[in-house]
């Protein structure tokens, strides 16, 4: 905030004095105002701190940090020659290799390092270039001039996340942020995704993001780009590769796709040509880039220009490429495979920071092992200058930074801490592009190694500020643009799937919970669970794996655990909304599952679920666009639906079902007032039949589900073609016209049974038409 | 000398698998002045759907197969006639260590045949303190990097049992360093691990034996099935010598190359991916036969 000088920095006074102006209260309540919007957003990241990563809330740092624009253009010019000269670079390694021959850069470098990846050597990417999208990690000295601390080539992450920090913080702060000549950063993505289609339209024109999937600890991030930039998410199983061509399994067939946007790290991309235990990738893809079929953004074995020795050659290898300068200087970086260079490691050792010569982690972050010299005990100092002495390769030194600080709002009050800088770079038609922007990550402490986010640092928007007003972007076309729009039909198999399942699960906890309440209604009114009809709704609901002997049964967690996992692979699909509906009941469910009592107090815990579950389906349904997507939830929903109805009709008009039977049927039916308005005199069972597995009207009975699966299934890709029907469709069909034509008297007790089994084949007809 | 190499490799699938890849390395290169390809052919049994060829990164010829049917057995034949001369010489060109070192340091290249690219541990070959511990005590009894790994060649035959039940596939050459035991991959994947960890380039065979000796000798161990063995950078004047641990011997007209890389991952003769839950049985058979 003060430059070396003591001076508050251009763009500072503005933003200090409206926050002084809104009093710490307000302040308070508008940062809540972020951090709520959030959480409705469902912003997270994964902390790894054992086996499996949690979720975590974003750790949104308030205030923004403030740039002023020309400080700006510098960094711009610093970024745009750097990722220029990466390229060249890249570019020899896996072409030419001449930096090697001519002296500089130490052939063990490459030769050793896990991220040259020998299957990429000699090919030419087919967009033309290695890298398209980098982060540089950016630190600011205490004079005031900024260094690279790092280069981001491999998979760049965050920056949807510095979108998402954008929105919150303009949240709180909108009327100073309205105020002030901020940069917008919409102009940055919109140029970067032409940049993507117009690759692309070499082909058919489609472009993935390729993601590890939803345990990756930024996914929420690539579903959040997926979304915002109209492109579709996509895991290595989603993929296959034919005739040297990558293809999509879709419902609607192969589909080819032509840029990939990749989220995963390389290696894992082919494990038949590139590392054998993943399980994440998809064979074949190394041919296809082989073959010029498909460009990946970055170019698979860009990772390796992370590599942190290489940092120690950049200003060599940019005069002689260049014949110029760094604009930007990189950290000083010793490798020690050098002799002058192991000497002034091991000479300075106490100032260095000291690690693997080939991680690619920040030596400020520490994830790769890395140590401050001077803070090692005897024993361990030993044992590295041992080390450095014996295979200097392996390492190299860094300078030990001391990181200018940012404001943090720390109890009503800024508090300096140290602050790291990550910037993304986009290269467009008109060449690289700097985001006017970035995100900011400021240290818990003022210790320079606490800013990473895993270690409790906290991330900051970055405002640049503007001498003059600046143009407000989005990406809505502009005046005279063309629209383009996507056609259906473009669906993986796989979301598909996960949307089947989702539907599923959230009807089965609706059905569960419905004979659940039902259930406990009951066990109040008489208090003796050994009445025949509890006995019974106990024993048919251990046949759905249900325990009712517990207020809420595994069974139900079960099924809403799954109905979120089935949600979370799906996450670019439906609104943050309709996923916060489905939290929020698996949170209630816990908490019930930890206090409520059988009967009256489950009955009214089963009210709340209901309602909640209710809400879920309406967030959803109401406001999905009826694509094939939103088919293939309802189809889930359906098939789920007519089962348990079918199953708990068979069971409660079977011959000897207990008194009161029918009467609790209604009621999961969801009936008893369409029954009494239609069946005033006599209520035979018959009648029970009629109004829950044949009538067409009732939305809850069998044959409404058949007619709606029939209808949705004639109308998914393939359902009617050269007018004949799919097999799935021609099935309900045929299910659909047995029941128009049965009387109540033809659906016996076997029947009924079957009519689930009926549906239930259906279910596998479709897997085999869509998902194998 | 001229060789005729049949190859059969036959998998028996437990559970019909379809969408199936593999990358399969049998077919022989020819090596200017090693050996000569004078015909070669390569037949898969299902037919697959998509079938292509390339050169990899060290040279090694490899075809791509992709099944979209359903299958449930796969055989891949091969039949060629090679040409192999014997053209190594018994004369030691090659530097001690030291002088080894300082040619390495020198060799400004990452060309594929670059001795750089064979000096750290690789997928399959980690470097591991006892082996470096037992190849220095070769380095430290000769006089050469050539002598050194003859020596370490012998060392290896001598002090191991060559046990086709010990190992597996992915045993890898700590675990078969203990067992002083294995097959010709185990004894490679020792010996490369041990030369690289004194700082000497060692690279991955795969290949064949003539099956019938000559008169008089005896037959060679693992010639049955695919062979492997190791090559060893000598220096620059001694260039790549090729030595067979399984046999003790130095590599000559008896060894038929297929390609060569770090460690048996850049060269494992098939390579698949399945998608099955089944299991799967394999059977390989060999037959090399002097023609003239």
């Amino acid at each position: 905030m003060l430059d070396a000088d003591g001076h508050v920095r251009p763009g500072w006074t503005e933003l200090i004095g409206a926050l002084d102006e809104l009093g710490p209260e307000e302040v308070a309540s508008r940062f809540e105002r972020a951090d709520q919007y959030l959480r409705d957003s469902g912003v997270y990241y994964r902390k790894y701190d054992g086996v499996e990563g949690k979720e975590r809330a974003w750790p949104l740092a308030h205030v923004p940090l403030i740039l002023d624009e020309s400080e700006w253009l510098t960094i711009t010019r610093g970024l745009t020659q750097r990722a220029e000269l990466l390229e060249t670079i890249v570019a020899d390694i896996y072409g030419s290799n001449e930096l090697v021959q001519r002296g500089l850069l130490p052939p063990e470098l490459i030769a050793r390092n896990a991220e040259f990846l020998r299957p990429m050597v000699g090919i030419r990417p087919a967009s033309g270039h290695f890298l398209h999208f980098c982060a540089f990690e950016l630190g600011r000295g205490p004079d005031g001039g900024w260094w690279v601390l790092g280069d981001r080539t491999q998979a760049p992450s965050g920056a949807g996340f510095a979108l998402e920090n954008r929105v919150a913080t303009t949240r709180a702060l909108s009327d100073i942020y309205g105020k002030m000549p901020v940069h917008r950063l919409a102009g940055f993505f919109r140029g970067f995704r032409d940049a993507l289609n117009a690759i692309a339209s070499g082909g058919e024109g489609r472009v993935g993001i390729l993601t590890p999937g939803q345990h990756n600890e930024t996914y929420f991030e690539h579903a959040y780009i997926a979304r915002y930039l109209g492109f579709m998410l996509l895991e290595g199983e989603d993929l296959v590769v034919e005739n040297g061509k990558v293809m999509v399994r879709t419902v609607s067939g192969l589909r080819p796709v032509d840029v990939l946007w990749r989220r995963m790290d390389a290696s894992f991309a082919d494990p038949l040509e590139l590392r054998y235990d993943s399980r994440i990738g998809t064979p074949g893809i190394t041919e296809a880039i082989r073959q010029g079929s498909i460009s990946m953004v970055n170019a698979l074995g860009s990772g390796i220009l992370e590599t942190r020795a290489l940092a120690a050659f950049m200003p060599n290898l940019c005069r002689a490429l260049t014949g110029s300068e760094l604009e930007l200087p990189t950290i000083a970086t010793w490798w020690c495979g050098g002799e002058a260079e192991r000497r002034h490691v091991i000479d300075n050792f106490d100032q260095m920071m000291v690690g693997s010569a080939f991680a690619t982690g920040l030596a400020i972050e520490d994830t790769d092992g890395t140590v401050i010299g001077g803070t090692l005990p005897a024993a361990e100092r030993q044992a590295l200058l041992a080390r450095l002495e014996a295979e200097g390769g392996a390492f190299v030194g860094q300078e030990q930074v001391h990181l200018s600080t940012a404001p943090l709002y720390i109890g009503g009050r800024l508090e300096p801490r140290p602050m790291t800088l990550r910037v993304y770079a986009a290269r467009t038609r008109d060449g690289w592009t700097v985001m006017p922007g970035g995100f900011a990550r400021i240290g818990a402490t003022s210790d320079s190694a606490a800013v990473a986010m895993q270690r409790g640092g906290q991330a900051a928007d970055v405002w640049v500020v503007s001498s003059e007003p600046v143009e407000r972007v989005s990406l809505l076309p502009g005046e005279g643009e063309k629209l383009v729009r996507i056609s259906a039909g473009s669906l993986p198999s796989r979301a598909a799937d996960n949307l089947i399942w989702l539907g599923r699960y959230a009807e089965r906890c609706e059905a569960t919970v419905r004979i659940l309440r039902a259930y406990n209604a009951r066990l109040a009114e008489s208090s003796n669970p050994d009445l025949a009809l509890l006995k019974d709704t106990r024993a048919y609901l251990d046949g759905l794996g249900v325990d009712a002997s517990v207020p809420l049964p595994h069974g139900l967690l079960a099924a809403i655990d799954s109905a979120v996992h089935s949600a979370s692979q799906i996450r670019d699909r439906f609104s943050p909304d309709g996923w916060l509906a489905l939290v929020d009941l698996r949170k209630t469910a816990r908490a019930f599952a930890e206090r409520v009592q059988p009967g009256d107090d489950a009955t009214r815990a089963m009210t709340v679920l209901l309602r909640k579950l209710a809400g879920f389906s309406g967030l959803v349904h109401e406001n999905m666009y009826r694509f094939a997507g939103w088919r293939f939830l309802e189809i889930g929903r359906r098939l789920e639906r007519g089962i348990q109805i079918a199953g708990a009709v068979a069971w409660c008009t079977r011959k000897n079902a207990p008194e009161g039977s029918l009467d609790l049927l209604l009621e999961i039916g969801d009936s008893v007032m369409t029954h009494r308005r239609r069946f005033s005199v006599i209520a035979g069972v018959n009648s029970y039949i009629d109004l829950l597995v044949l009538d067409s009207l009732n939305p809850r009975s069998v044959r409404f589900q058949i007619a709606e699966l029939h209808q949705q299934l004639e109308q998914l890709p393939g359902g009617v073609e050269d007018g004949h029907l799919s097999a799935a469709a021609k099935s309900a069909l045929s299910l659909d016209t047995e029941l128009r034509v049965a009387e109540p008297e033809d659906m016996t007790t076997p029947r009924l049974s079957r009519l689930g089994i009926d549906i239930g084949n259906l279910a596998g007809l479709i897997a085999d038409a869509y998902f194998a | 000398m001229l060789y005729d190499v049949r190859l059969e490799l036959h998998y028996d699938y437990e559970a019909s698998v379809h969408g199936d890849r593999h990358l399969v390395r049998v077919s022989p290169a020819s090596i200017p002045q090693v050996q000569r390809v004078i015909a070669s052919s390569l037949s898969f049994d299902p037919r697959p759907q998509q079938e292509t060829t390339f050169t990899d990164y060290f040279g090694n010829l490899v075809t791509t197969i992709a099944y979209s049917g359903y299958h449930d057995h796969l055989s891949v034949r091969l039949s060629a006639r090679v040409q192999v001369e014997d053209l190594h010489s018994s004369a030691d060109l090659s530097p001690d260590l030291s002088g080894l070192k300082q040619e390495l340091a020198a060799l400004w290249s990452v060309a594929p045949d670059s001795p750089q690219q064979f000096l750290a541990a690789s997928p399959r070959v980690p470097l591991a303190p006892e082996i470096t511990a037992y190849a220095r005590e070769s380095v430290d009894r000769t006089l050469s990097v050539r002598a050194a790994a003859m020596d370490l060649c012998l060392r290896i035959h001598r002090d191991f049992r060559y046990d086709k039940d010990v190992t597996k596939v992915d045993t890898g050459p700590v675990e078969a360093f203990a067992l002083r035991g294995g097959v010709c991959q185990d004894f490679a994947h020792v010996m490369i691990a041990g030369l690289r960890g004194v700082g000497i380039p060692a690279a991955y065979v795969s290949g064949f034996l003539r099956t019938i000796p000559p008169k008089g000798k005896p037959r060679l161990e693992g010639s049955d099935a695919m062979h492997a063995w190791v090559r060893v950078w000598c220096g620059q004047h001694a260039g790549w010598v090729e030595f067979d641990p399984t046999n003790a011997m130095v590599a000559g007209a008896d060894h038929i190359t297929i390609g060569h890389g770090r460690d048996y991952s850049d060269v494992s003769p098939i390579v698949g991916v399945l998608r099955t839950s089944g299991e799967h049985s394999a059977k390989q058979s060999v037959d090399v036969v002097r023609v003239e």
